[in-house]
């Protein structure tokens, strides 16, 4: 009996989806873009900037008329997967991707996912763009991630040697949460900072990822009085917190982070006190934002009621993806033909201001081009803003 | 050392308030809430709501975050709680139920408040500094206050009043309460509710500190069962001892132990798992059977 | 079990029926491919699972699988890695390091009862996750990555199981091997509760002190049973980091042993193939609603508070004729599936 019903249900399904898929015939065909990532739970800010900065480009492309790529007109879909940061759900959404004819893939947001998604990724033909720092995702053998943002182990030597020579910062201090992503950035961090001629003088501080007080977590970093304090992989939610504490503990040097971060959350959280703190930006600060960049914030803001500055640095990600499939078509269902476009390809970055370029890059870090060119925009929070206090290029 | 006793004080009492409400419950139902965290950030974004976004004065957010988890917990426990341990065989399945909010809850608080970290604008300015050997902001300093009367206030409610006392009969015995002519289904409604009202309360005063976000529920909770367990299950003044032992722990932990970094919480931890090991009832509860 | 009733053997027959071929043809069928991992999943999950319904046929909440697991699968890929050991027999060392790491941790927690030892037992899979974290050997927060596929398991030059490596659908063969086990433990599980030793569990679990008091070494039985209950979190999680090829301090965490104790819960307490139906309906329901987008852990959760509230003893107090229970789990499986076109 409920066999039956079953069956008849499904036979209605495929009927409908039948119909729904030649009267989308009619007008453009559909380009399905996947995300796999974390948009729910303590984690899920970092997915949902991701999923809504990519849901708000493709409204906007179909809204104009959709995509070219070779001779075809495409609509994008966006087809997203929550992980709820566990790596086990991860490789389901992957397979997920996969089952849906999916070949571009956006995320995961943490390290344990995109490692755990690799051997699917592979074998099913998925190139996936994480925003997860491992080193053996992108060298070879691994061949299908391309490093979504710019890593830590990039962006933090350049915010510590900018500190050392133009404000005279030497002595610095790590705290952490204990966690696996932000300890490997930590890690990262303090070789920098080693590297640069810098001391360390604090760097096995860690906190839980559920610290409500963050007073008893700083006050034996304060005592050693650094004049750099860094976050490292420090979420969202926390920053705020962590800057208010490091503060009113009476701390006077610099605070930074590598991670990208919000300045509504921070002048709701910490006010006044965040003023000077830096983080790594995408291009959405005044002096570098393009028509576009301005465009696609108007148009994230109607559609979610309310921006988030970390999309400055997730807006890429499609980009990159569709402007490399408009360089080689057959990169469409042929992940192939999209590795043999990525060492040539070259796009203007229509987010920034100048001739900036869309290209890929890594070559230094992982021995082939497995990451994408953003801009380094290292910001300063200031009265409810960012500001960018100076932009680098990572290789 | 003048430092690590305040921030001892200051955890101790914002930790034995969460505690509070979950001991409560579990006394008066035996029910494990796994939504108590829940319940928490949601006052505290009702709280953000009202003081932070519609400007109302602090007190009247805080109310209104109070009213409305007591109200929100009331409904809970009569059309969830009530006849799910009415018609289940064990006491347990009230553990997937209350599990089943929590995430019902979190979906919920995702929903209407988004993902965003909150926070509000500070109560009072200014930061209390004893020569550096102590350093506490005020609003700090204010809240611990508020958290201790609210504590003793609940004591208070708990040993004076005529509903404190049927609550206190009904945690005692369930059944010798019913047969002394209490109202067993409305005071676990009560207590449920006032168990509510006390995380709201709570995430209504702490939002002006730490801020909220949704994911803060999930956490709270498990740090709650920790404290509730180091006091003893089931019993209010253990909810206390525990609340605030766990505060010293980690204020004392972190100060100690800074420089083995990343095992303090480990150690912690294990430590926890030895005093239990060595006395299985908590400080202050009744062995369980 | 003297008295295994042919209505029996033939719903152990239908369920086998159901999870070697008529699944493979369905999904074959329907192209579906994606059911492969989600169904393997929950057969490890439902291992895990059992072994969580195992202590709880003791009267011990246990809300510390997800350490188990975790051990499991970093003693695996330690060895797979470090050692260059096969797979194969790694898996069975994964199941007893973590039965033997049992019996340390259970000589003292074992006496807690309650809350108590649902809390301590959550408490524990924090410990182990930062442990793991700080050691040395499980390369820390770097987690171990790049974990080679099982390789070729033979006796005397017969190959049992083919190098993975080399097979074309790998995700079929971890499927089998998944459902193997599963079939394996929940046989094996059958045969416990209705064995002495089961019968001696459940009158422990209504009253430990008439147990003792009939001569029953309640102390030793505990420890067995909580021995082979992280066993299967042993098993279900070195199988999990095969296929992730990959472990992290966060592979298992909190919320999975949380969630060990839902899927048991929700499956029903009093009977053995709860745990599997329980993974089933919470871990594919979950992959299901997938179409809901933001909605999906709203309705998810709904549907959870809904089954609580008219099904407060279990999916399987749906009271069933005796003896077609593993009957019902493969018709949920089916209807589950049917219910996905």
């Amino acid at each position: 009996m409920k066999r039956r019903t079953a069956m008849k249900s499904a036979v209605a399904a495929i009927a409908l989806s039948a119909i729904g898929a030649s009267a989308a015939w009619a007008e453009n065909p559909t380009l399905k873009i996947g995300f796999v990532g974390v948009t729910s739970g303590p984690a899920a800010a970092w997915g949902i900037s991701n999923q809504r900065s990519m849901e708000t480009r493709a409204a906007w492309i179909n809204e104009t008329g959709g995509y070219t790529i070779g001779d075809t007109t495409y609509d994008i879909e966006i087809v997203s997967f929550d992980d709820q940061k566990d790596p086990k759900r991860a490789i389901a959404g992957m397979e997920k991707m996969a089952q849906e004819g999916i070949h571009y893939v956006v995320g995961p947001n943490v390290d344990d996912g995109a490692a755990a998604v690799r051997p699917v990724a592979e074998a099913n033909g998925i190139m996936y763009f994480p925003y997860a720092f491992p080193k053996e995702l992108y060298t070879a053998p691994a061949s299908n991630a391309v490093l979504g943002m710019v890593a830590n182990y990039q962006s933090g030597p350049a915010i510590y040697k900018y500190l050392r020579d133009e404000k005279g910062v030497k002595t610095v201090a790590f705290v952490a949460a204990n966690e696996s992503d932000p300890l490997s950035q930590r890690d990262g961090g303090i070789e920098a900072a080693n590297a640069l001629g810098l001391e360390v003088v604090s760097d096995n501080v860690t906190y839980q990822v559920d610290t409500t007080d963050f007073t008893p977590v700083l006050t034996p970093v304060m005592r050693t009085m650094p004049d750099l304090l860094v976050l490292s992989g420090v979420s969202p939610a926390n920053a705020p917190q962590l800057i208010r504490s490091a503060r009113e503990l009476g701390f006077q040097g610099f605070i930074s982070t590598e991670t990208a971060q919000d300045a509504q959350v921070l002048r709701e959280g910490a006010g006044d006190l965040a003023n000077g703190f830096i983080s790594v930006g995408g291009a959405s600060t005044p002096e570098l934002a393009s028509d576009a960049m301005k465009e696609f914030v108007d148009r994230y803001t109607k559609m979610f009621g309310e921006y988030n500055d970390e999309s400055n640095t997730k807006v890429y990600a499609l980009e990159y993806i569709l402007e490399t499939l408009k360089a080689n078509p057959a990169g469409i269902d042929d992940v192939k033909a999209f590795q043999a476009t990525m060492d040539a390809f070259e796009a203007p970055n229509p987010y920034m201001k100048g001739d900036a370029k869309l290209r890929y890059v890594g070559s230094t870090s992982f021995g082939q081009k497995r990451q994408v060119a953003v801009p380094l925009v290292v910001n300063v929070y200031q009265d409810g803003a960012f500001e960018t206090l100076f932009v680098a290029e990572v290789d | 050392m003048e430092q690590i006793l305040a921030n001892g004080v200051y955890l101790g009492s914002q930790y034995a308030m969460i505690a509070l409400g979950l001991t409560l419950i579990f006394a008066l139902m035996n029910v494990l809430n796994f939504a108590h965290g829940q319940m928490y950030v949601l006052g505290g974004f009702v709280t953000y709501t009202f003081y932070g976004q519609l400007g109302l004065p602090f007190v009247v957010a805080l109310l209104i975050s109070c009213v409305t988890l007591a109200i929100l917990g009331a409904l809970i426990e009569k059309f969830l709680f009530a006849p799910v341990i009415k018609r289940s065989a064990r006491d347990e399945s009230t553990m997937l139920l209350a599990a089943g909010i929590a995430f019902l809850l979190d979906a919920i608080i995702l929903l209407v408040f988004g993902e965003k970290q909150r926070g509000v604008p500070k109560i009072v300015n200014g930061v209390f500094n004893w020569d550096f050997r102590l350093i506490m902001p005020y609003d700090r300093i204010l809240i611990c206050v508020l958290a201790i009367l609210s504590i003793v206030g609940f004591i208070a409610f708990m040993q004076y009043s005529k509903t404190g006392r049927a609550l206190r009969a009904l945690a005692q015995d369930r059944v010798a309460a019913q047969l002394m002519g209490v109202n067993v289904d409305r005071y676990s409604m009560i207590g449920f509710a006032l168990g509510a009202m006390l995380a709201g309360l709570v995430g209504g005063l702490l939002v002006t500190i730490t801020g909220i976000n949704l994911g803060m529920g999930g956490p709270t909770s498990i740090k709650a069962f920790m404290m509730v367990m180091i006091g003893g299950a089931g019993v209010i003044s253990g909810a206390i001892a525990g609340g605030i032992i766990l505060g010293f722990l980690e204020a004392i932990g972190l100060a100690v132990l800074s420089q083995y970094g990343d095992i303090t919480y480990l150690l912690i931890f294990i430590s926890l798992m030895i005093f239990l090991a060595i006395r299985p009832q908590g400080l202050m509860g009744k062995p369980w059977g | 079990m003297k008295n295994i009733t042919s209505k029996q053997i033939a719903g152990v027959a239908i369920f086998l029926f159901a999870i070697y071929v008529a699944v493979p043809v369905l999904i074959g069928v329907t192209g579906r491919w994606d059911f492969y991992f989600t169904l393997t999943s929950v057969a490890l999950l439902s291992i895990a699972a059992a072994g969580v319904w195992l202590t709880f046929y003791i009267g011990r909440i246990n809300i510390g699988q997800g350490a188990f697991a975790l051990i499991g699968a970093y003693v695996s890929a330690i060895l797979v890695t470090k050692v260059g050991m096969n797979f194969w027999i790694t898996l069975p060392l994964a199941g007893l390091f973590a039965a033997l790491f049992a019996v340390l941790i259970g000589l003292p927690i074992l006496r807690l009862r309650g809350v108590y030892f649902a809390m301590i037992t959550l408490v524990l899979t924090e410990v182990v996750k930062l442990t793991a974290l700080a050691l040395p050997v499980t390369n820390g927060a770097k987690g171990i990555v790049s974990i080679p596929l099982p390789q070729e398991l033979s006796i005397f030059g017969i190959t049992l199981i083919p190098d993975f490596a080399t097979l074309s659908n790998v995700k079929l063969a971890f499927y089998y091997v998944a459902c193997t086990l599963m079939v394996i433990c929940f046989a094996a599980m059958y045969r416990l509760v209705n064995s002495r030793l089961g019968h001696l569990c459940r009158s422990m679990q209504q009253n430990e002190e008439l147990a003792s008091s009939i001569g029953v070494n309640i102390a030793s039985l505990r420890i067995i049973v909580f021995a082979i209950s992280s066993f299967l979190g042993g098993i279900g999680g070195a199988m999990f980091g095969s296929i992730a090829q990959s472990v992290y301090p966060s592979t298992f965490q909190v919320a999975d042993s949380v969630n060990f104790m839902l899927y048991t819960f929700l499956g029903g307490l009093g009977y053995v193939f709860g745990p599997m139906l329980g993974t089933l309906t919470l871990y594919f329901g979950w992959n299901l609603l997938f179409e809901f987008g933001k909605y999906q852990l709203l309705i998810y959760s709904s549907i959870m508070i809904l089954l609580m509230l008219f099904l407060p003893n279990g999916l399987l107090s749906l009271r069933l004729p005796k003896g077609k229970k593993p009957n019902a789990a493969a018709e949920a499986g089916k209807k589950a599936e049917g219910a996905s076109k």
